[in-house]
């Protein structure tokens, strides 16, 4: 079977699914196949834009983040459904354990995308029937389409499954690039947003195949070291390797939120950076970690947007000490003009069981309040081998994460 | 000015000056050394206005000639280019003059350097101390008392009289106290001498200050004498001035906080609970804290033991002499044990618990000089 293999390559697959909660949506109830849907966050609310949309939808010109109203214009028989977080999850988490069955080596991206390395899987047939595979049976099982792209390496795995969809199985070879890759604009090109498309083709880069014929310096110049990975990306060149922790080394956890309207409002504003501490919060406590730098992010009405943090010698975790280190910072840097979006960062974290927390001559004595507490805690975790009072983070599980929920989905994953 | 000196010995006491000088100085002049030849010997001064230092070179000692054809005088030179010039001139001895035009002219065989260098007049003059409150102590001893509590002063500004060490002096008994707040040393020494009604508690010297004068002095029977004022600490030999800015402000009651039961005591060997600690933090140094944790086991055992879980992990077991009292499980930084640890000279170790998150205390079987204190750390 090896023949179908490289003898010192890699064979990499990328999947991705086809307008996933859309097509959720649609295996709960078959009626809704073949009609134009999009789910979106609160339908009243301005921040209710378009989250994904069915391929019906899209054909009238949806597109996922586009407010509501607009595309209700666009598609005015337009089927609105708020999100079902609890079904996506699951649909996911059977997706990912079918990947699993083929490789372990199965990287995570998002909740609808994941790359796989089988390039020691000649037992299991040839890469393409593999991919057939497992395309079959995410259909078959779960009724979900889903496009695969097979690559040598990452970037072009990715860029393979973008190529045909739904449903699509595209292999792209490095002879292939000449003819599949490079005529493709810049922007679609997987690592180059807005932004960096802008710079490039203020420089006379519009195709991929631009990029491949620029000079070097000038990428480096206008891009920093990210212009250099580009490059070598669009000559088809990724070592990085299929990392199925990739997804664990979160570095941060942050939340934002546009507000309903442009506002200077002093306790809405103060009244949203609680929330949003809130939920960071939430979210390091249900992954267990802590952390020492508080970023907040000021978008203002006319789109110009800051960040801007700050590093604590102690690590934090609760909504209070994030709340009291985010307003201090917003109080701070704040320039006064309406704001239109706020957003909270707690940047790095470690797991809380690595922090130890240095007691203080002083004031050990207030540290050590709940001495007793703890002692009954630590004895009944020898005793029972976990610590028993986890029990909190029930709570947690069912708080329906909002926005920057997709990683925090895949912790399910595996378990 | 004019002199022909022993290039070792110059060198030497520009050594000790240069102690004193740093390159960040609001007054510019203080950059440099101030070289004064008087008749009976040559004065280097350095200083950055916290510390000064003075170091006499006599031009005899004991018969033997140090300095030769003084002609007095005084001029200020570059710190920056002099001590490397005098380190590398090719003879043992050198000529050093200065002219009108404060040019410094430096000869030594057949290497001369001309410098241009500054008025003496525009350095600052030291302070004169004036005060009865003295008292003499040995080099050695002071030396000891230095190395045993300095180490535990804060290095960081939050609470900036915790960067200086303590001195108080009662009964004629002299206490170093130095602490972070996350440990604390103490070392008591009886002076010798009888200093009647002398005593104070509210002196705290910069621990930097401490960390210099200890480099400089030598580790002998010499007599050192003490001089304290309201805010300035003086530090006298015979060819030595030590001047140091004290640190203003209260000193925390440190006393009352070191713990007087205790619920678990241990008897062990300095040296193999020092490497036992030593080897645990080998993987503990991965994780920030620099954690280690040490639990009390049956027969005498104690378990020292580590977990970083990307790294890996250790458990080291000592047999100690004795355990007495209640079992105990205590997590703590592997750095401060080590630190303490290593000062303590005699061969046994007495280490008091009173629970797992209050401070222990580490002290040297049957010597109550020394008392060193630790806080845990509370692990999740």
């Amino acid at each position: 079977m090896s023949k179908w293999y490289p003898k010192n390559g890699r064979v990499i697959f990328h999947l991705d699914m086809n307008s996933f909660y859309a097509s959720v949506e649609m295996a709960y109830n078959p009626k809704l196949k073949g009609k134009p849907l999009a789910i979106a966050g609160n339908p009243e609310e301005r921040r209710g834009i378009i989250v994904t949309s069915s391929y019906e939808a899209r054909a009238k010109g949806v597109k996922t983040t586009m407010p509501l109203w607009q595309a209700k214009r666009l598609c005015p028989e337009l089927l609105v459904m708020r999100p079902n977080f609890e079904r996506y999850r699951k649909a996911s988490s059977e997706m990912f354990k079918m990947m699993a069955e083929i490789t372990p080596y199965v990287q995570p991206v998002s909740i609808d995308e994941g790359y796989m390395d089988v390039s020691h899987c000649h037992h299991l047939g040839s890469p393409l029937d593999i991919a057939k595979g497992l395309q079959f049976r995410i259909k078959n099982d779960l009724d979900l389409p889903c496009s695969i792209g097979i690559a040598p390496n990452k970037f072009l795995a990715k860029m393979a499954s973008d190529m045909q969809k739904p449903m699509g199985l595209t292999v792209l070879r490095k002879r292939d690039l000449k003819t599949k890759l490079w005529p493709l604009a810049i922007e679609e090109m997987y690592g180059v947003g807005q932004k960096t498309a802008d710079k490039l083709q203020n420089v006379g880069i519009h195709k991929i195949g631009d990029l491949v014929d620029a000079n070097t310096f000038e990428l480096k110049r206008i891009l920093g070291i990210n212009g250099e990975r580009l490059q070598q990306r669009a000559k088809g060149e990724d070592t990085s390797p299929v990392d199925p922790d990739a997804i664990y080394d979160f570095k941060s956890i942050g939340n934002s939120e546009t507000l309903r309207e442009d506002t200077v409002d002093d306790s809405t504003l103060t009244m949203l950076l609680r929330k949003l501490s809130r939920k960071v919060a939430t979210r390091l406590a249900r992954k267990e970690v802590v952390g020492q730098t508080v970023q907040i992010m000021i978008r203002y009405y006319n789109r110009k947007t800051i960040t801007r943090s700050i590093t604590k010698s102690t690590y934090l975790s609760s909504e209070t000490d994030i709340f009291s280190v985010a307003t201090d910072l917003f109080e701070l840097h704040w320039n006064g003009e309406p704001i239109r979006l706020l957003g909270v960062t707690v940047q790095g974290l470690i797991e809380k069981s690595q922090v130890a927390e240095q007691l203080d001559l002083f004031r050990y004595q207030e540290q050590a309040g709940n001495e007793a507490l703890h002692e009954v805690v630590e004895q009944l975790t020898t005793k029972y081998g976990k610590n028993p009072f986890q029990s909190f983070t029930s709570s947690v599980d069912k708080d329906q994460p909002r926005t920057s929920f997709q990683k925090d989905f895949l912790d399910d994953f595996r378990k | 000015m004019k002199f022909i000196i022993q290039r070792d010995l110059l060198l030497e006491s520009i050594q000790h000056v240069m102690k004193a000088i740093s390159s960040r100085v609001t007054i510019p002049i203080l950059t440099g050394i101030k070289i004064e030849a008087i008749e009976a010997g040559i004065k280097l001064t350095g200083s950055d206005s916290d510390v000064s230092i003075e170091s006499f070179i006599p031009k005899e000692n004991d018969g033997i000639v140090n300095v030769e054809q003084i002609e007095p005088g005084q001029i200020v030179v570059q710190s920056k280019y002099f001590p490397d010039i005098i380190r590398k001139l090719p003879l043992k001895t050198l000529e050093i003059n200065t002219d009108d035009q404060f040019q410094v002219n430096i000869v030594s065989g057949g290497s001369e350097f001309h410098l241009n260098g500054q008025d003496a007049m525009e350095y600052p003059q030291l302070p004169v101390l004036h005060t009865d409150n003295s008292f003499e102590i040995k080099n050695d001893l002071l030396k000891e008392l230095i190395k045993q509590t300095v180490f535990a002063v804060s290095t960081v500004e939050t609470r900036p009289i915790l960067t200086g060490v303590n001195m108080r002096l009662e009964d004629n008994l002299l206490n170093f106290v130095a602490t972070d707040s996350h440990r604390l040393a103490s070392r008591k020494i009886p002076l010798s001498t009888e200093n009647e009604g002398l005593s104070f508690k509210d002196v705290v010297i910069p621990g930097k200050s401490l960390v210099e004068l200890n480099k400089i002095i030598d580790d002998s029977e010499e007599t050192m004498s003490i001089s304290v004022t309201e805010n300035q600490i003086l530090f006298q030999t015979k060819n030595l001035y030590f001047l140091s800015r004290l640190l203003e402000g209260n000193y925390p009651e440190t006393s009352r906080l070191i713990p007087e039961q205790s619920k678990t005591t241990v008897l062990t060997q300095t040296k193999a609970l020092l490497q036992a600690i030593d080897r645990a933090s080998l993987l503990a140094k991965e994780n920030r804290n620099n954690v280690v944790k040490l639990e009390t086991k049956g027969n005498n055992q104690l378990q020292i033991s580590s977990n970083t879980p990307e790294v890996g992990q250790v458990i080291e077991e000592v047999t100690t002499e004795s355990i007495n009292g209640e079992d105990l499980k205590i997590s703590f930084s592997a750095k401060y044990m080590i630190d303490a640890l290593k000062i303590i000279q005699e061969d046994h170790v007495e280490i008091d618990f009173t629970g797992a998150m209050r401070p222990f205390i580490i002290k040297p079987h049957e010597n109550e000089q020394i008392l060193q204190l630790i806080l845990p750390v509370r692990t999740y």
